[in-house]
């Protein structure tokens, strides 16, 4: 505007990097599968990565997306594509929801040919289906760059190029560590990446902006572990705290703390109830928000099952801290006190304090967080530990817990005294839960990254397995 | 570039129905001034589109001669383009294009559940928008975006305006975000019910959150309402037309969450209850009615003699209302009783006439009882006539009403009454008056095209939101919210519901729907922390900066300092959680720590709400200073927003924060710039 003047010069190619190409980052996750345009803040398309099958007639029906997997529709179960080491398992259905991730709110499934847009005149119908494809793939404009766990191994990475290039079309891929892109997105080429996520924690080190393999270690202790722990909780106080869902509350009223719940149930026809496993998934519902209120790190100093210099124990200390409530969807209400809310976390430090029954056993000691930070160490060279423990990078959802990365902090100086150990953790939930989309959004923009993509022909001429020689 | 004047903003809303569009931001806002359904007809050349259907009407020359002449002039409106006779020297008969307003045969919505599957089509109207108001060239133009249109359709719509048009600036904004603009509000969560689906956006801090925005809830729109209606009524002869019109009639009513559904009972007049086999449960009154077929009877007139019956029946009947058929009253030999209850009518609902004394005190009691209470209610409704059967006919409609009535069907169809809508007739609203005036004339002429009913319906009015539709709304509300990474802005955001979109406009959904929240998820106060002198909510998690900064009020005791301790262990003595820690077991050391504790907590936490939401669920109000919008509700409250913002885009801001793209950015960068310049 200020110049005035209509430009006639395109832009130069150097001047825009990713938002030119419109490249897409996917991340999977066990929780959510996160997408979006490479070169935004925020994914635009973020997705559970749980789905709902459907029985119907003419053999099951996947459901995908928030709207269709909280709705008691009959029979339905839930199911995740993701195994429990952060995987996937279900590569049939990935691909189907990774497309539902990416049509639904990012690309047009079927990006018409220019002639019939609307845009364009067309004078007859005589170029029509000359040049183009009558099958139009869905992602035919967009490279794509995917992530990975830095333990995904063997086939399971060349399935990605397989299904991005064969049944998408993509004109460029590329598989990048998430843990690399969780310290590119702090802004760092060599850190410590404790990741946090659902079904498990890992800690990848990073040097140089390469995963260093050897060094990468990981254990179930991670967010699921903290709601099984929560209805272990629930089941083993006494009386019993009820957990029920917000799809079987019709309707709720107040009651006292403590008082058995006066709500009205919801009723389902026979043969129209959801599966267990809806309901044990609505039930994470609730525990996500009783982890979100209620659940807290305690704050040290020291373990909570050990004593402080005046030689009480750290528990007796725990029992002045203030309690909070919560309230179930039914209308169930209580105080929970502070040990509580620091007991179901605890287990992530101190596998005595873990909640056990026949079917969870305790947690052994190589899993908790800080071992795992030890055993990695270990595993990368003497003269590079310094570097790594000064640029501990802390991401994922399930790191949000209160008071999470002062009590690591803590952890780690008494394990490493004298070194300089620096937690670098964004205080935007934002950015701690999508941490390794972000820096993947931050690579696929970069203008130097467009040499490293593989393209479509490499893909062609050399087969999946150029993903072992390309992506390290 | 010269700055932009009022006057010369065009606004256009799409939406998978209507499309609302004005030219120009008057001095107060204004409900939107023009709006034409969404939709188009396909015209003779493939690729081409009208925006009414056009038909071909034969004729024979000479017996009509006169008569095409005198349509032509009267019919020849824009964008009828090919609206020519193509009259032939040799042939014997004629054909002429005319335009019917009123038929949907045929039409193309290029908007489905917002998105665009027509693009040919969504062209061709945002064309026939653009010429209706016929700007001037220096004319920024502002759309409002449906949330699932994607960054590739935001391209294709800024370069068509560009390209076509020519525009000087282009601004797309997204709906939700001018719904906050509307509620001059920062953060709302704005549930917008349209036709086929329901939107919810979380939009904080004026941007829009992606995160959770999924895609929109199908089958919980206006239409979803109008198909549940048919569900009951299709039994009773109802069709989709006239549930459509029932579904806008104010008797038609969404209850309250577990509010029973009013039985016949209720009028006063149990015995008519009990013989006509209606029972007083909700659920088997349903039942009990499609049982019952078609006849809908009046309690009173059931419990008197079955003579009283017929007179009843035609009244209630297909039989148009409102003729008084004096014969046919004289010939079934129940004019006493006729007159009896005209007189009823003067007498002003007391007087007891001595055979109808029962049933018009019945009646009376059931009239003023409120039209949830009731359990019938009459409704008029217009059915539309093919023209071309009237044209066959060759005479007028016999129908009485017809002709007066016949403007009012237009008006019903599009969800605003008219009445505003003449209020506000504007120099630029102008031509599209007299436009529809013309056509009214024609339709005078020519013999309306619309007929007016009455029928009585049940209890089944009171159905409309049922089956699942409020539920699924109110659990994506609160999934949605949920999903808000940041857990301190939860409660403002329970706290600034915006429920918008014309699919709300049923009466009572707003409150039903708000009820059901409540009912659901609200967290009432815990009566565990009535001793506690604040939230005892003051753990956090530490902002990784270091800026954590120190409070600088001491925390108090967490038990207020005021409590009579006896009152406190009466209190809590059965619950053992609610004592408060250290209370019954204090030793000195113990408080020292406690007190460290505390002094250390201050220093490196901050006091944030980290407590459970929703602990309260408002509706956002809309600012009292529009008069304009007070009367006609906040429905179409996105178009306020849009005014606002082009307001503040255009005129106030002229472009200094990027707030629409100009001419000279859409050359340097393409149609692609849009994303950068996109509110």
């Amino acid at each position: 505007m200020a110049t005035g003047q209509a430009s006639t010069k395109p832009p130069d190619a150097n001047e825009y990097g990713g938002d030119e190409i419109s490249a897409l980052v996917l991340d999977p996750g066990y929780t959510t599968t996160r997408a979006g345009f490479a070169g935004e803040d925020v994914p635009k398309s973020v997705v559970p990565s749980h789905y709902g099958i459907m029985p119907t007639d003419s053999g099951p029906k996947q459901l995908f997306g928030d709207n269709s997997i909280h709705t008691p529709l009959p029979r339905i179960s839930i199911s995740n594509y993701m195994s429990r080491e952060g995987t996937v398992e279900d590569w049939d259905t990935a691909a189907n929801l990774w497309e539902y991730a990416i049509t639904s709110r990012l690309t047009n499934a079927k990006p018409g040919p220019l002639a019939t847009n609307g845009l364009n005149d067309v004078e007859s119908q005589e170029m029509e289906m000359e040049g183009v494809e009558t099958q139009e793939k869905s992602l035919r404009d967009n490279p794509l760059l995917m992530t990975e766990t830095g333990w995904n191994a063997g086939k399971d990475r060349e399935r990605g190029i397989e299904i991005a290039m064969e049944n998408w079309g993509c004109p460029a891929y590329w598989l990048a560590r998430n843990g690399v892109l969780a310290s590119f997105a702090s802004g760092k080429s060599s850190a410590l990446v404790v990741d946090m996520g659902a079904s498990t924690i890992s800690i990848t080190p990073v040097h140089d902006g390469l995963i260093l393999k050897k060094g990468v270690t990981r254990s179930p202790l991670a967010g699921n572990f903290v709601s099984q722990q929560l209805r272990l909780m629930f089941s083993q106080s006494q009386p019993p705290i009820p957990l029920t869902p917000h799809y079987l509350i019709a309707s709720k009223t107040a009651v006292d703390a403590g008082t058995p719940s006066q709500a009205t149930l919801r009723t389902f026809a026979p043969n129209t109830e959801p599966d267990p496993s809806f309901r044990h998934f609505q039930e994470e519902r609730v525990l996500t928000e009783f982890k979100e209120s209620v659940v807290t790190v305690w704050p040290g100093p020291g373990r909570l099952s050990g004593h402080n210099q005046q030689g009480g124990t750290n528990m007796d200390i725990a029992r002045q801290h203030p309690g909070k409530p919560f309230e179930m969807p039914d209308g169930w209400n209580q105080m929970f006190p502070a040990l509580d809310r620091y007991r179901p976390v605890e287990a992530l430090f101190d596998p005595k304090m873990a909640l056990s029954d026949a079917s969870n056993p305790p947690p052994h000691q190589s899993q908790v967080v800080g071992t795992l930070i030890q055993t990695s160490l270990a595993q990368v060279e003497v003269d590079i530990r310094p570097q790594l423990l000064s640029a501990v990078v802390v991401t994922g959802g399930s790191s949000l817990y209160q008071g999470f990365t002062d009590r690591l902090s803590q952890e780690l100086q008494i394990m490493y005294p004298g070194t300089r150990v620096r937690i670098s953790a964004p205080g935007n939930p934002v950015e701690r839960k999508f941490g390794s989309w972000i820096g993947g959004s931050i690579l696929a923009s970069l203008g130097t990254f467009h040499q490293m993509w593989i393209s479509k022909k490499e893909y062609e001429e050399q087969g999946a397995g150029i993903i072992e020689k390309r992506c390290k | 570039m010269p700055p932009f004047k009022d006057e010369h903003v065009l606004i256009i809303a799409p939406g998978s129905q209507t499309t609302l569009a004005q030219l120009g931001l008057p001095e107060s806002f204004t409900p939107a001034r023009l709006r034409i359904p969404t939709r188009m007809f396909p015209a003779e050349r493939k690729g081409e589109w009208e925006p009414m259907k056009v038909r071909e009407r034969k004729f024979s020359k000479a017996a009509t001669r006169d008569g095409i002449n005198g349509h032509n002039d009267g019919d020849v409106t824009m964008g009828e383009t090919n609206g020519t006779t193509t009259s032939a020297e040799d042939k014997e008969e004629e054909t002429l294009y005319e335009e019917d307003p009123t038929s949907e045969e045929g039409a193309v919505y290029p908007l489905r559940d917002g998105r665009v599957v027509d693009w040919s089509c969504f062209f061709a109207l945002l064309t026939h928008v653009y010429n209706t108001l016929s700007p001037p060239f220096h004319t920024p133009i502002l759309v409002i975006a449906q949330p699932q249109w994607k960054l590739q359709d935001h391209e294709n719509l800024t370069q068509f305006f560009f390209e076509k048009f020519k525009t000087p600036a282009f601004c797309l904004i997204d709906s939700a975000l001018a719904i906050s603009y509307a509620y001059a509000t920062p953060t709302a969560t704005v549930v917008d019910v349209g036709y086929e689906k329901c939107e919810v956006s979380i939009v904080n801090e004026y941007f829009v959150s992606d995160l959770g925005r999924g895609t929109p809830l199908l089958d919980c729109g206006g239409e979803a309402m109008t198909q549940r209606l048919l569900k009951f009524l299709s039994g009773k002869g109802f069709t989709r037309d006239m549930c459509e019109q029932l579904k806008k009639n104010p008797i038609c009513e969404v209850l309250l969450p577990g509010a029973e559904l009013p039985v016949e009972a209720e009028a006063g007049n149990p015995a008519a209850a009990a013989s006509t086999g209606v029972t007083g449960s909700g659920d088997g009154h349903r039942e009990s009615i499609a049982a019952q077929g078609g006849a809908l009877r009046g309690p009173g007139a059931n419990a008197d003699a079955g003579e009283a019956d017929e007179g009843r029946e035609f009244k209630d009947g297909e039989d148009d209302d409102g003729i008084l058929d004096v014969a046919t009253i004289v010939a079934s030999g129940k004019t006493s009783e006729f007159l009896a209850r005209k007189e009823k009518e003067k007498a002003d609902r007391a007087a007891a006439r001595k055979k109808d004394a029962a049933d018009a005190a019945a009646a009376s009691k059931e009239r003023a009882l409120p039209n949830s209470k009731r359990a019938k209610a009459n409704f008029h409704y217009h059915e539309r006539r093919p023209l071309e059967e009237l044209n066959a006919n060759g005479k007028r409609s016999t129908d009485g009403e017809g002709g007066q009535d016949g403007g009012e069907p237009k008006r019903q169809k599009t969800p605003e009454p008219g009445a505003e809508n003449d209020a506000q007739a504007a120099e630029n609203a102008a031509a599209i008056r007299k436009e529809e005036r013309k056509e009214e004339r024609r339709r005078n002429r020519e013999g309306t095209a619309f007929i007016r009913k009455n029928v009585e319906v049940g209890p089944e009015r009171f159905q409309v939101a049922s089956g699942g539709i409020l539920d699924q709304i109110a659990d994506t509300i609160h999934q949605r919210i949920s999903s808000v990474p940041e857990v301190n802005k939860r409660s403002d955001l329970w706290d600034s519901l915006a429920i918008v979109g014309n699919g709300s406009r049923v009466k009572g959904f707003k409150e039903a729907l708000l009820a059901t929240l409540n009912a659901r998820y609200l967290i009432s106060p815990s009566s565990a922390t009535i001793f506690s002198s604040e939230l005892p909510s003051n753990f956090t998690t530490p902002v990784a900066t270091g800026a954590n900064t120190p409070q600088p009020q001491h925390h108090a005791s967490h038990h207020g300092p005021g409590v009579n301790p006896l009152l406190l262990a009466a209190t809590t003595a059965s619950n053992a959680n609610l004592a408060p820690p250290g209370h019954s077991q204090q030793q000195l050391h113990q408080h020292l720590q406690q007190q460290q504790y505390y002094q250390q907590q201050m220093q490196s936490h901050q006091h944030s709400s980290h407590a459970q939401t929703p602990t309260s669920i408002k509706l956002l109000k809309l600012p009292d200073y529009f008069p304009e919008w007070k009367d006609i509700g906040v429905e179409e409250a996105v178009f306020l927003g849009a005014q606002v913002a082009a307001k503040v885009v255009f005129v106030v801001d002229q472009g200094l924060s990027k707030g629409f793209m100009s001419r000279t950015e859409y050359n340097e960068m393409g149609p692609q710039g849009i994303h950068e310049s996109c509110l």
